[in-house]
């Protein structure tokens, strides 16, 4: 099923969000104002970058090493088409992304200079305040580290500010706590906790809380068997 | 006269995700609304009328109870409605359109909106499945950022088809179920 959208309602941390979680490979075309750029995904992790003139030569290749081969592209170097091609557009919001999982074939490993982490902390500098207030959108929300948070952040490439906030991030300080004791700008704050959150770094803390439903055991079961013959 | 119990059951969700819909698939009265012509350009473009207070639908359990549907006002200018809607409900449904993903965010707020203030079940529901460029229920669950532990299923769904409405109905009642014997 093909992942569409807009940049300017869904971002490039979203995007890589979705295809990192469930290391999804396939190829994420994006229309840019100026160009087409076809970047190939491999579990996760985005390996190549191309542009193309129309958009259907991406879909004429389906061998990644063959693509490579054709292009006199060597795999080592296939990095820094991610270098030209994606990394200086990480902020830029103009443009219409579709993702396709799943036609490419990748035959071997793909070396990875920049891991999706990395990635999502670099697009999430770029997010504009309305942009953060997408998710970080209540001062009381209370984040903690995920139990592969370590792992994560030796690929995310932290920023000495991000470190910070993330230090700070420890399952009971809200929002409000952090923003208060970072020191820092609260855009900082916010963009730092919004690319934590979106590369698996931390998450929402469960509400301990729950509360006991006012219905008998009896009278539910009435309900579900009466939406049952519904 | 005898008093006849309501319970209630609440169906949010961001602009045009369907909420009208899923109510009027289920209620066995003509689903009650509040819908006035929408104003904004963008509103306008999506579609004609929206609902300004609330919907209800009802579905008779027995002679003694009603379960009652709300549908909540999507737009985020009406979210006193929410909070008097979440007043006493047993649980939440928050619909979200999967073909538009810019309705991913104000889906998530909605959820926080709702999990902050009645700690009660919820389930999203991935409405419009039926279209050609929905994302898959999966993805909704990562783009709306609902990690395993938060326990919220996200059911894909066409709220146009009875089956799948009351799917995703059942799932929020067995929470509910297993809640009440924990």
């Amino acid at each position: 099923m093909a992942l569409t959208g807009d940049l300017k309602t869904f971002s490039f941390v979203d995007i890589l969000q979705v295809l990192a979680k469930d290391k999804k490979s396939g190829v994420l075309l994006v229309e840019w104002k100026d160009m087409i750029v076809a970047y190939y995904v491999k579990d996760g992790q985005v390996v190549f970058a191309r542009p193309v003139d129309k958009v259907f030569r991406v879909y004429t290749d389906r061998n990644f090493d063959q693509l490579l081969n054709k292009l006199r592209i060597r795999k080592e170097d296939a990095y820094k088409t991610v270098e030209r091609f994606f990394i200086p557009r990480l902020g830029s919001k103009e443009g219409i992304f579709s993702f396709t999982p799943g036609f490419i074939k990748y035959e071997s490993d793909v070396p990875v200079k920049y891991p999706v982490e990395e990635l999502i902390m670099m697009a999430s500098r770029h997010l504009t305040e309305e942009e953060v207030e997408r998710k970080i959108s209540d001062e009381l929300l209370i984040f903690e580290k995920t139990p592969d948070a370590d792992e994560k952040v030796t690929r995310a490439n932290l920023t000495e500010e991000e470190k910070k906030v993330l230090s700070l991030v420890d399952g009971t300080k809200t929002v409000a706590d952090i923003r208060k004791e970072a020191g820092l700008d609260r855009l900082t704050v916010d963009r730092a906790l919004y690319g934590f959150l979106a590369a698996g770094i931390i998450r929402r803390k469960r509400k301990e809380r729950v509360q006991k439903p006012s219905i008998t055991l009896d009278l539910l079961t009435k309900i579900i068997e009466k939406i049952k013959r519904l | 006269m005898k008093e006849i119990k309501k319970i209630k059951i609440v169906v949010a969700g961001p602009f045009a995700a369907g909420k009208t819909q899923f109510i009027n698939t289920v209620s066995e009265i003509k689903t009650v609304t509040t819908e006035r012509k929408t104003t904004s350009a963008t509103e306008k473009s999506v579609k004609d009328h929206t609902t300004v207070a609330m919907d209800f639908g009802k579905i008779k359990i027995d002679d003694n109870h009603e379960l009652y549907l709300f549908g909540t006002p999507g737009q985020s200018r009406f979210d006193f409605m929410w909070e008097i809607l979440g007043e006493g409900a047993l649980g939440i449904i928050v619909l979200v359109d999967s073909t538009d993903p810019k309705t991913f965010h104000e889906a998530r707020k909605i959820i926080n909106f709702f999990q902050s203030r009645f700690p009660v079940p919820i389930v999203v529901g991935a409405n419009k499945q039926d279209l050609p460029n929905a994302w898959s229920a999966e993805d909704v669950k990562y783009a709306l950022d609902i990690s395993d532990e938060e326990g919220i299923p996200v059911i894909p769904l066409s709220a146009k088809n009875k089956e799948d409405v009351k799917k995703v109905l059942l799932t929020l009642l067995e929470i509910i179920k297993e809640t009440l014997q924990a």
